[in-house]
């Protein structure tokens, strides 16, 4: 996929390259508004990761001009705002997600990986299976090596977010805002304690380590065990 | 005070001179009356008698028979006007050296023209008496009013450089320098006293920022040293051990950012810079996604957490802030309720409470609960920014929201009206 990075701090842009690029990505950089303008217009890309604040031309001025052009690209601001207006304001601009600096690339990939694929409008499963994890999305049966597992709904809901991206590692952010419609940082082990009541209900089956807990980074469901 | 006394003294002049002119014109009309009526009924010589012995101090009378002056009057002065225009004149009478004043105009009668007169000096001599008493009057009223401005001025005077000496005092940094207040309570008592005022409250502030420099030297100096001597070891580690030691590292890091995402955004929600994106919002089902959250949270600390609700109320606020201030609430009972305790959830109308049943807190530490990076537990033992509290209180009064904590004994009582 063709990414192009906006972004005009060379420790990110290093970063954020490197990581995509081992990923298989063919990433692109412009270090200020105006050129990254005029690479967004005149190039074909997948996605644009726009930072907010940059030289010349404001990432948001960027973005309202690249949608004046009727180009529809999905777009992901990063910025060093945090704050919840912050975010409103960019995802008004014409933003398709949001993310604050200090961030982990692992939570970048993933949101990265999202819109991109959005643009090729995959069709939709109705069934997900990592190993032998099965779970039905209309009917919401999930068995674990042929045994059925009752969830709760929010348990569900993680369990699903995890499933769409097997062996990534999941930020406790990510799956905050999979499984609730809030936009903060709770600061508190609320993700955790939902992971752990899932765990447990694979680790009565005796699959306890099919969750990997990833110190300082969040969670991962590791595919073959 | 001078301009009011000078108009006044004026006023009184001017009347007086009206006055005196009145009574003289008065005067002489019937005067003129009298020797017209005369003229017209006396033969010549009986008139010429009238005019001799008329009495001087009704009028003096002159009347030019065709050869002599007759009358009280030894002239008669040309280009008198007729009556009732009159005119002032001057005459010796008497010694040399007094000179009178009269007043006087003539009257036509069939025996030539008679001149009538009247003094009017004395109340020419009235009214410069009057005029020279008024200007000292007034001079003395000047006189003591500059005096009594300059010694009042100096007085407040004294008072601006006694309260521009403190001032700068203050400015050095002597903050607990305050402004004298007096017992006459006047304007500038009321000035020294709103600056004492402020004076307080900055002072108050100024310590609190000062607590909370300190609290966050405290917050930030232990993880950060901890990732010093983390990165220090780096290099020693094995490559098994690495992968480890650095998402260790990452974590520490990670609670220092939100420290400062937490203090950014209170200021930032304490000063009102933050715009709220409101959208109505329904109570109850705020608690039951917080009752949903946090269920699981409990259950890992042997808690109960249960939800009651009844007559769903909507208000207006911003979703993501309020539902934060209401989750950090519920989080925190969790956290220092202990273990079996109860918490419970309580939505009745624009009221939510959650109730636990843990050791609380003590009923001096209700208010300061609420400042800024204070923790009432000194070891810091629990994860924490120290600013959960002041941002539920700086959210809830954005959404015109009453927070205020009482005793559940045992336990704690947060009770939150929405108005």
């Amino acid at each position: 996929m063709k990414i192009l990075l906006v972004e005009d701090d060379a420790t990110t842009i290093d970063y954020v390259v490197k990581g995509f690029t081992e990923q298989g990505h063919n990433i692109e950089t412009a270090s200020d508004g105006h050129q990254g303008l005029l690479l967004a217009t005149s190039m074909q890309y997948d996605l644009i990761i726009l930072d907010r604040m940059l030289p010349q031309l404001d990432g948001l001025k960027v973005l309202a001009a690249l949608r004046a052009t009727g180009n529809q690209t999905p777009v992901l601001i990063l910025s060093a705002l945090s704050h919840v207006d912050e975010r409103v304001k960019g995802l008004r601009a014409g933003g398709d997600d949001y993310m604050t600096k200090p961030f982990a690339f692992s939570e970048l990939l993933v949101r990265a990986e999202k819109l991109m694929q959005r643009g090729n409008s995959t069709p939709a499963h109705t069934e997900l299976a990592v190993g032998n994890l099965v779970m039905e999305l209309l009917t919401r049966k999930v068995t674990l090596a042929g045994h059925e597992i009752l969830l709760q709904p929010k348990e569900f809901q993680l369990l699903k977010y995890l499933m769409e991206h097997p062996n990534q590692v999941i930020s406790r952010t990510l799956l905050f805002e999979a499984v609730w419609d809030y936009h903060f940082d709770p600061r508190t082990n609320v993700i955790d304690v939902h992971i752990a009541k899932l765990r447990r209900k694979f680790e009565e089956l005796g699959f306890g380590e099919l969750i990997e807990t990833v110190r300082g980074a969040g969670y991962r469901l590791r595919q073959g065990h | 005070m001078t301009l009011i006394i000078g108009t006044l003294l004026f006023g009184m002049y001017r009347q007086l001179i009206n006055e005196q002119d009145l009574q003289t014109n008065q005067h002489l009309a019937a005067e003129k009356q009298r020797y017209q009526q005369m003229a017209l009924t006396l033969d010549r010589r009986s008139f010429a008698t009238q005019i001799r012995t008329a009495d001087p101090k009704t009028a003096l009378v002159v009347w030019r028979s065709s050869l002599d002056l007759v009358g009280a009057l030894s002239l008669m002065p040309d280009d008198m006007p007729i009556l009732p225009e009159t005119r002032e004149f001057p005459i010796l009478a008497g010694g040399a050296d007094k000179l009178h004043i009269l007043t006087g105009g003539l009257v036509i009668t069939r025996y030539g023209p008679v001149l009538i007169a009247t003094r009017t000096d004395q109340l020419a001599t009235l009214i410069e008496r009057f005029v020279n008493a008024a200007i000292t009057a007034l001079m003395l009223t000047i006189v003591l009013t500059l005096a009594l401005g300059y010694l009042f001025s100096k007085a407040i005077l004294r008072r601006l450089v006694q309260y521009n000496r403190l001032s700068r005092r203050i400015e050095k940094g002597e903050y607990s320098t305050r402004l004298p207040v007096s017992w006459r309570q006047d304007e500038f008592d009321m000035l020294a006293g709103k600056f004492n005022g402020v004076l307080d409250t900055l002072e108050n502030n100024l310590n609190a920022v000062r607590g909370a420099t300190d609290n966050i030297a405290h917050d930030l100096r232990t993880p950060l040293s901890h990732l010093r001597m983390g990165i220090e070891q780096l290099p020693n580690k094995s490559a098994d051990e690495l992968g480890e030691a650095c998402a260790i590292l990452t974590e520490e890091l990670d609670d220092c950012l939100a420290t400062f995402d937490a203090m950014l955004s209170l200021t930032r929600i304490e000063e009102g810079q933050q715009i709220l994106e409101l959208q109505p919002l329904s109570l109850q089902a705020m608690c039951s996604d917080l009752y949903e959250m946090a269920d699981a949270m409990a259950e890992l600390n042997e808690q109960t957490l249960s939800l009651q609700t009844a007559d769903d109320y909507t208000v207006m606020g911003d979703k993501y802030l309020l539902f934060q201030a209401l989750f950090n609430l519920v989080d925190n009972a969790i956290k220092y309720a202990g273990q079996g305790a109860s918490v419970q959830i309580v939505q009745r109308g624009n009221q939510v409470q959650i109730i636990d049943n843990g050791p609380g807190i003590p009923p001096e530490a209700t208010e300061k609960v609420f400042d800024r990076l204070v923790r009432l537990d000194p070891s810091r033992h629990h994860k924490g920014t120290g600013l959960g509290l002041s941002l539920v209180k700086a959210i809830l009064q954005r959404h015109n929201a009453r927070i205020t904590l009482s005793d559940n004994q045992p336990g704690l009582i947060v009770t939150i009206e929405f108005s």
